[in-house]
């Protein structure tokens, strides 16, 4: 099976060295190309700083990291955001929707990044809004929206492109139960039509049941590597 | 994606920003529109007073004595009556004026006082001037008969020599040969120019009688009037070409004092410019500042989509001009409301250095100025807010986000 993103003795240290704080240690794994990978921990145990290395928008201290096969630790800011712009997908806690932009437009908007045609965009946002039962709301701001509906676009903005890796920080947070079985539904469909592969920081068991494969984070520390 | 609606969306998020930025902006560029206007307004009225009282054009003769001040201050120009019958048929002159400059000492009984002169035409002289040479007494029988031996004297001169409308005066001269004349004329009016040269120490007479007076049917300069002053520059150079042994002058030649005002304006308004485009750009960038900090996890969560810098300066560029578009609407329509009522109230300035008498100020309103004015101001805001969005891409995304 395809590697997506393996990580090999990752470390992450904050301030300098007479006054350092580690918060992740020596982490190694990896993750399969269509796999569902959560990981838990009690809060400040490093989950969310383990997602902002894969999601390629914080730097590891020590250590390598390798996404399709090719070592992205070392790629300068430019490169970064130009990976981050056509693989990975985000699903932020507090959902992070543009607020001056519709509905319809935090969803399309990493679609427009990546310049797919105006025609093409339109389908693939109408299709997803329908998904996530969101197409009433498609000119809302995101002001105007409940919180489950934020998160719900949030959801949509990340799978519109169909990214090889998807990084989710507690995609359930702010969702009842149904709506996260939906939301949880349409990553599965990603995954398997796709091929996505799913990094997952989650409490939820309902999310941590969903997945693959779960590992445990504590104290920075993985207490259950692959 | 509708970029500028989204950038309006923005704007109106923050209203005590935008009306805060507004005003900076609108009131820069009230400043700036009123303060050049009445720059423009001077320079245009000291133009038109170095044009009205030289002319357009000035035709002295090229063989000048430096010892007696330079060919226009003396008669040296002899073939002028042929050179002005040649300028009436050209359709660009409107007036070609003689003058002659004579100097010596005027006299009313015991009373006597050094005097510049010149003579003119009188019938056409004080048409030129206009409104910057005011008269008063008795004008009319001095124009309307150049033959009688009259005089007009600067008001202040007047006074000295305790001189009134009808009074007989002598002017005594020395004439180029050596020998001394002397004529007697009789006082026709007064004018005055606010200027204390002008108006204490100047006379004019008929060309006739300082013909008379000097032996000489020479003058010292012609004048010459045009219809529209941009005309001037082709009209120098052609005439420079075709009439043999003469200097033709442009009236910048002899607009010293509007070159010394305009230097010192250029620099007080420079300096004025400089510092409320300053306070606009600081203003600017301080409030631009706070916006991204405001806003720093939506343009960490732009970051994190993949969004290029370029991407994430443009829009607030974008913000940054609607905001600068609007001002300066404002600020336009405040500079015209202000500049309307200045000119309305007919505010007097003081006598300026070298005066006796204050001014009406005026503020030129000039639509193309105000656009170009504007521009200048809505590019220091593009600017301002450039410097500040480049601060925008250093944002620390993951630091950002949680």
């Amino acid at each position: 099976m395809t590697t997506r993103l393996s990580l090999n003795a990752i470390s992450k240290a904050y301030g300098k060295a007479d006054n350092q704080m580690v918060v992740l240690h020596d982490i190694s794994f990896s993750l399969n190309a269509g796999e569902f990978l959560a990981i838990e921990g009690p809060s400040g145990s490093g989950k969310s700083t383990l997602l902002n290395i894969c999601g390629l928008i914080d730097h590891a201290t020590h250590g390598d990291y390798y996404l399709n096969g090719a070592a992205v630790s070392q790629l300068n800011s430019s490169e970064r955001c130009a990976c981050r712009r056509r693989e990975i997908g985000f699903i932020f806690q507090r959902h992070q929707l543009i607020p001056a932009m519709t509905v319809y437009d935090n969803i399309a908007y990493p679609l427009q990044l990546n310049n797919v045609k105006a025609k093409q965009i339109k389908h693939d946002v109408a299709q997803l809004l329908t998904a996530m039962g969101l197409e009433h709301r498609c000119n809302h701001l995101p002001y105007q929206l409940s919180g489950g509906e934020r998160q719900r676009v949030g959801i949509a903005r990340a799978l519109i492109k169909r990214p090889q890796l998807v990084v989710a920080d507690e995609p359930s947070a702010s969702l009842d139960h149904r709506h996260a079985q939906a939301g949880l539904q349409l990553m599965r469909e990603l995954n398997q039509t796709y091929g996505a592969s799913f990094l997952i920081a989650s409490h939820d068991p309902l999310v941590i049941n969903h997945c693959d494969r779960k590992l445990t984070l504590l104290d920075g520390y993985l207490v259950d590597p692959a | 994606m509708n970029w500028p609606l989204i950038a309006l969306r923005n704007i109106l998020r923050d209203g005590t920003r935008v009306i805060s930025t507004l005003l900076i902006i609108a009131i820069g560029l009230t400043a700036l529109l009123v303060g050049s206007g009445f720059m423009l307004s001077t320079y245009d009225s000291l133009q038109e007073i170095t044009m009205r009282t030289e002319g357009h054009l000035i035709v002295i003769d090229d063989t000048p004595d430096p010892l007696l001040g330079g060919s226009h201050q003396q008669l040296s120009l002899s073939n002028w009556q042929t050179i002005r019958e040649s300028l009436w048929d050209d359709d660009r002159v409107l007036r070609v004026l003689p003058r002659a400059r004579f100097e010596g000492v005027v006299s009313k009984g015991n009373r006597s006082a050094v005097f510049f002169g010149s003579g003119v035409d009188p019938k056409e002289e004080f048409r030129v001037h206009g409104p910057f040479l005011r008269t008063t007494g008795v004008l009319d029988p001095w124009l309307t008969s150049s033959q009688r031996a009259e005089v007009m004297l600067g008001a202040q001169l007047a006074r000295t020599l305790d001189a009134t409308s009808g009074d007989l005066l002598t002017l005594r001269t020395v004439r180029s040969n050596g020998e001394s004349a002397e004529t007697i004329v009789r006082l026709a009016g007064l004018y005055q120019n606010g200027t204390p040269a002008i108006d204490n120490h100047t006379l004019m007479v008929a060309l006739s009688t300082s013909s008379a007076l000097m032996g000489s049917d020479n003058v010292s300069q012609l004048s010459i009037y045009l219809d529209k002053k941009e005309e001037s520059a082709a009209l120098q150079r052609s005439l420079q070409e075709t009439i043999d042994g003469v200097i033709v002058q442009s009236w910048q030649q002899r607009a010293t004092l509007y070159h010394k005002v305009k230097s010192l304006y250029d620099r007080i308004f420079g300096v004025m410019a400089i510092i409320i485009l300053t306070v606009v750009f600081l203003a600017i960038t301080n409030i631009i500042s706070l916006a991204i900090y405001q806003r720093r996890s939506e343009i960490a969560t732009l970051s994190a989509l993949g969004t290029r810098p370029p991407q994430i300066y443009a829009n607030f560029i974008l913000e940054a001009l609607i905001i600068s578009i609007a001002a300066a609407m404002l600020g336009m329509l405040l500079a015209y409301a202000i500049s309307h009522a200045i000119n309305l109230a007919e505010i007097m300035m003081p006598a300026p250095p070298g005066k006796t008498e204050g001014y009406p100020i005026f503020i030129y309103i000039s639509w193309p100025h105000y656009l170009v004015t504007s521009l200048v101001l809505v590019v220091v805001v593009i600017l301002a807010s450039l410097l500040s969005a480049c601060r925008a891409a250093k944002i620390n995304i993951a630091r950002a986000i949680s």
